[in-house]
C-alpha cells in the first residue's frame, strides 16, 4: 500500500512536470507557425494578446479553486499522517488535536498556494504563458471539458475529506479511504491538465 | 722590548699550568639556586691551547739547557707560596630571617634563609653540606628536615663578599605541627672534615640568628550559623537537618560532634563527623536515627563540640527541634479507572486509594495526585485535604484529565503523595498505569468539530478563488483587462464599481460572486 502511495506521488509529479513542458511547447509551436506565415507581430505581448481567448469568469474561478484544492489535497494526503514520509502534521500534536487543527492546516496550505499562483500572476506580460490564472486562455476548451474541470472541485473536496478521515483514525488506517483519496486526486489533476495534453496531441497531426 | 713581551706571554701561560690547586679550565661550571658569584669558566678551545703549551714547554726546555742561570731566576720570579691546611678557616653559617615577629601561627608562611660566608681562597674552599634542623615543641632534640644535604659548591660565592645563601623551601610553615609552643630552627653544616652548627656561634644580631626560636600558635576552629531544618514543629521522620558553618584558619581536619539533648540539656545521643575546616556541616537526623516515634510531642536541644587536634571548644546549648504528634497512616487499594478501555489521552481518569489513621486521633492530611509519562514526568494533577481517623475511608480524584496529546502512545505512572507518613515510613504510594492509546485526534470525521473544520476550510478556498477571479478578471475578454491595465478604456462593470459609492455592502459582496 505504501508503494501505491509512493507511485501515486511520482505519477502526480510526472503529470504536472510534463504538462508544464507541453504547455511551453504548445505556445511556442503556435508562435513559430504564425511567424512562418508572417501573421504575427514581433512582440510576445502582442502574440499572447492575439492567441488568448477568455474562458469566462466562473470557469476561471472554478479552475483557480481546482488548482488550489490540488495543493490542499496533496498536503492532506501526503503530509497529514506519516504514512509515506516521516514528517507530517502529526508531529505538531498540540495543533492537530485542537478543535480547529484540520481547518488551520488546510487554510495555511491554501493561502500558500494562492500566494504562489498570484505571485506568478504578477509576472510581466511577456511571461504570460507562465500565469496559472490564464492557463486555459491559451486553449480552446469545450463546454463539456469546462464542466469536467468544474467537477474537479467537488472531487478534490471529497479527496480532502477522505484524507481528513485518515487523519482522525491515525494511527489506524483505512485502505479504502486511501485508494479513493488518491484516485480522486489523480483523476482531478488529469482533468485539470487534459486541455494541454489534448492540444499537444492534436498539434502533432 | 722584545724580552718584555716574551716575559708577559710567559706569565700568561705559566700561571694556569703551575698553580698548585687552581680550578680546572676544562671542568663544567656548577650552577644552583645560590646567589653567590660563580667563578667557573667555560672550557672551549682546549686543543689549540694544548699545542701552544707544548711548544712553550719545548722553548723552556731549550732555555733550561742554554741559559741555566736565567732560567733559575725566572723560576724564582714565578714561584707561588704553597697553601697549607693550617690556614683554613671555617665558613660562617647563620640563619637569616626578616619576619616581623617570631610569634607565628601554624599556617603563617615562613621565609627562612641560610647565609654562608667563606673567606678562604677559592682553591682552599671545600664543598659544604647543609641540613636544616628543627626542635619541635615538647621535644628535646633536633630533627633534620632534609634527608639529602643542601650542597654549597666552592665556586658559588660572591666574589666581593664571599657569601652565598640558601632559601629553605622545605619549611614553608609549621602547619605540620600537632602541638603548639616554641620551635627552634638551626642549620647543621659539614665541610667533609669538620661538622658544626649555626647554634655554635655567639653574639649574632637580627636579622642573622644562630638559632631561630619561633613561638608557634594555633588558630582554633570557629562554628557559626546554627540552624535546624525544617523550622517550626516537625514530625520525627521528617528530613531533620542540623546545619552549621565551621571554619579553621589552618584548614585542619576537624572533629565535630553533635550532642542531642532533652529540653533540660541532658545529653541523649551524640554523633561525630570529621570534616575539613571552612565547610558547611550537616547532620541528617534520619541518617543517624536520632529520633523515633517515641519522641513525638517532645522538645529537644543540642550543642556541638569540636576540635582541630590541638584546640577543642564547644558551643552553647541551642534550641531545636520540636517534634510534633501526628497520625500514622495506613494506605492501600491504590487504583486507577479510565473512562473507557481505549485509554485515549483526552478521556477522564479516576484515581483513588483507601486510608486510615493507626493512632486514635483524627488529623487533616493533604493528598496530592501526580501522573508521569515520558513527555510529562510527575505532573501535579490535583490536591485535596481529607480528615483521617481510625475508620478507613476512600480518597479519590474523580474524572481528572491528567494527560495531553503529547502523552499519546506512552505508558503512564501515577502517585498519591500525602503530608504524613504511612505504615512503611513513606509519604507516597505509586503504581504503573496502562499504555495511553496512540490515537492523536480526539474527533471523529462526523463530529461537529470536523464538519465545521472541513466545511469552512473548503468554503474559504472556493470563496477566495471566486473573489480573486472577480478582482483579477482573468476570465473576461483579455482586451478589456489588458487595456485597463494600460490605463485605457474602463469596463462597464468597473465603472459601476467605481461609481457605486452609494451601493450597500451586501450588493458589493453579491457582485463578487455574480456571473459576468
Amino acid at each position: 500500500m505504501v508503494d501505491l502511495f509512493a507511485w501515486s506521488a511520482v505519477f502526480l509529479a510526472f503529470v504536472l512536470v510534463v504538462a508544464g513542458l507541453l504547455h511551453l511547447y504548445n505556445v511556442d509551436r503556435v508562435h513559430r507557425k504564425l511567424m512562418k506565415i508572417g501573421r504575427c507581430q514581433t512582440t510576445r505581448e502582442a502574440f499572447f494578446k492575439e492567441m488568448t481567448v477568455a474562458q469566462g469568469s466562473n470557469f476561471t474561478a472554478l479552475a483557480f479553486a481546482g488548482w488550489v484544492l490540488v495543493f490542499v489535497a496533496v498536503a492532506y494526503l501526503y503530509f497529514l499522517v506519516p504514512t509515506i514520509l516521516s514528517y507530517s502534521y502529526m508531529q505538531v500534536p498540540a495543533l492537530i488535536s485542537s478543535p480547529m487543527g484540520f481547518g488551520i492546516f488546510g487554510v495555511i496550505i491554501a493561502l500558500g498556494s494562492m500566494a504562489v499562483i498570484l505571485g506568478l500572476d504578477m509576472l510581466p506580460e511577456s511571461y504570460r504563458l507562465l500565469k496559472l490564472t490564464e492557463l486555459y486562455s491559451f486553449y480552446t476548451i469545450s463546454k463539456s471539458t469546462k464542466r469536467l474541470i468544474g467537477m474537479t472541485v467537488p472531487a478534490l473536496c471529497t479527496s480532502v475529506v477522505l484524507s481528513a478521515y485518515l487523519g482522525t483514525i491515525y494511527p489506524g488506517r483505512s485502505q479504502l479511504a486511501e485508494i479513493f483519496g488518491f484516485v480522486l486526486l489523480d483523476a482531478s489533476l488529469i482533468v485539470l491538465v487534459a486541455p494541454i495534453y489534448r492540444e499537444s496531441w492534436e498539434g502533432r497531426k | 722590548m722584545i724580552c718584555l713581551l716574551i716575559l708577559v706571554s710567559l706569565i700568561a701561560y705559566i700561571v694556569p699550568v703551575v698553580g698548585p690547586e687552581g680550578p680546572n679550565p676544562d671542568a663544567p661550571s656548577s650552577s644552583g639556586s645560590s646567589g653567590g658569584g660563580g667563578s667557573g669558566g667555560g672550557g672551549g678551545g682546549g686543543g689549540h691551547r694544548q699545542q701552544s703549551i707544548d711548544s712553550e714547554i719545548r722553548t723552556y726546555e731549550q732555555w733550561k739547557m742554554q741559559y741555566p742561570e736565567k732560567f733559575e731566576k725566572l723560576k724564582t720570579i714565578l714561584w707561588k707560596d704553597p697553601i697549607t691546611t693550617e690556614d683554613y678557616k671555617l665558613p660562617t653559617v647563620l640563619v637569616y630571617y626578616t619576619g616581623n615577629s617570631t610569634i607565628v601561627t601554624r599556617n603563617q608562611p615562613l621565609d627562612i634563609t641560610t647565609t654562608i660566608t667563606n673567606n678562604n681562597p677559592l682553591e682552599m674552599r671545600r664543598m659544604l653540606d647543609l641540613y636544616l634542623e628543627v626542635e619541635n615543641p615538647g621535644s628535646s632534640k633536633y630533627e633534620r628536615l632534609n634527608t639529602w644535604p643542601e650542597k654549597i659548591q666552592t665556586n658559588e660565592y660572591n666574589e666581593k663578599t664571599n657569601t652565598t645563601y640558601r632559601v629553605w623551601g622545605i619549611l614553608p610553615s609549621f602547619r605540620y605541627l600537632t602541638t603548639t609552643g616554641l620551635v627552634k630552627v638551626r642549620v647543621n653544616v659539614s665541610d667533609g672534615v669538620n661538622k658544626w652548627s649555626s647554634s655554635d656561634y655567639k653574639d649574632i644580631r637580627p636579622p642573622f640568628y644562630r638559632e631561630l626560636v619561633f613561638n608557634v600558635t594555633n588558630s582554633p576552629p570557629v562554628m557559626s550559623n546554627f540552624t535546624v531544618k525544617p523550622s517550626g514543629k516537625m514530625r520525627y521522620n521528617d528530613p531533620i537537618e542540623y546545619d552549621a558553618r565551621i571554619s579553621d584558619a589552618e584548614e585542619d581536619m576537624l572533629n565535630v560532634t553533635l550532642h542531642v539533648c532533652d529540653d533540660n540539656g541532658q545529653d541523649l545521643k551524640n554523633v561525630t563527623q570529621r570534616v575539613k575546616g571552612g565547610v558547611d556541616i550537616i547532620f541528617r537526623a534520619n541518617e543517624y536515627g536520632l529520633f523515633d516515634d517515641a519522641d513525638a510531642g517532645k522538645n529537644f536541644t543540642y550543642y556541638y563540640t569540636f576540635d582541630d587536634g590541638i584546640d577543642a571548644n564547644r558551643t552553647g546549648l541551642l534550641q531545636g527541634p520540636s517534634i510534633r504528634k501526628g497520625p500514622k497512616l495506613f494506605v492501600d487499594r491504590l487504583s486507577c479507572i479510565s473512562e473507557s478501555e481505549n485509554n485515549y489521552w483526552w478521556q477522564w481518569y479516576t484515581f483513588g486509594m483507601r486510608v486510615k489513621n493507626l493512632n486514635p486521633e483524627e488529623y487533616d492530611v493533604v493528598f496530592t495526585l501526580y501522573t508521569s509519562t515520558e513527555s510529562n514526568p510527575w505532573k501535579v494533577v490535583d490536591s485535596k485535604k481529607v480528615r483521617v481517623g481510625r475508620e478507613p475511608r476512600e480518597v479519590s480524584f474523580n474524572m481528572t484529565s491528567p494527560f495531553t496529546v503529547a502523552d499519546a502512545n506512552q505508558t503512564f505512572s501515577y502517585r498519591i503523595k500525602y503530608s504524613e507518613y504511612d505504615q512503611s515510613g513513606k509519604n507516597s504510594i505509586e503504581a504503573m498505569g496502562s499504555r495511553i492509546n496512540p490515537k492523536v485526534v480526539p474527533y471523529a470525521i462526523y463530529s461537529p468539530e470536523m464538519i465545521l473544520n472541513l466545511f469552512f476550510m473548503l468554503l474559504f478556498i472556493i470563496g477566495a478563488s471566486l473573489f480573486i477571479e472577480r478582482k483579477l478578471k482573468r476570465g473576461i475578454e483579455f482586451q478589456e483587462s489588458f487595456s485597463r491595465k494600460s490605463g485605457g478604456i474602463s469596463s462597464g462593470n468597473n465603472k459601476a464599481g467605481d461609481s457605486g459609492s452609494g451601493e450597500d455592502i451586501s450588493d458589493k459582496i453579491s457582485s463578487v460572486f455574480r456571473r459576468r
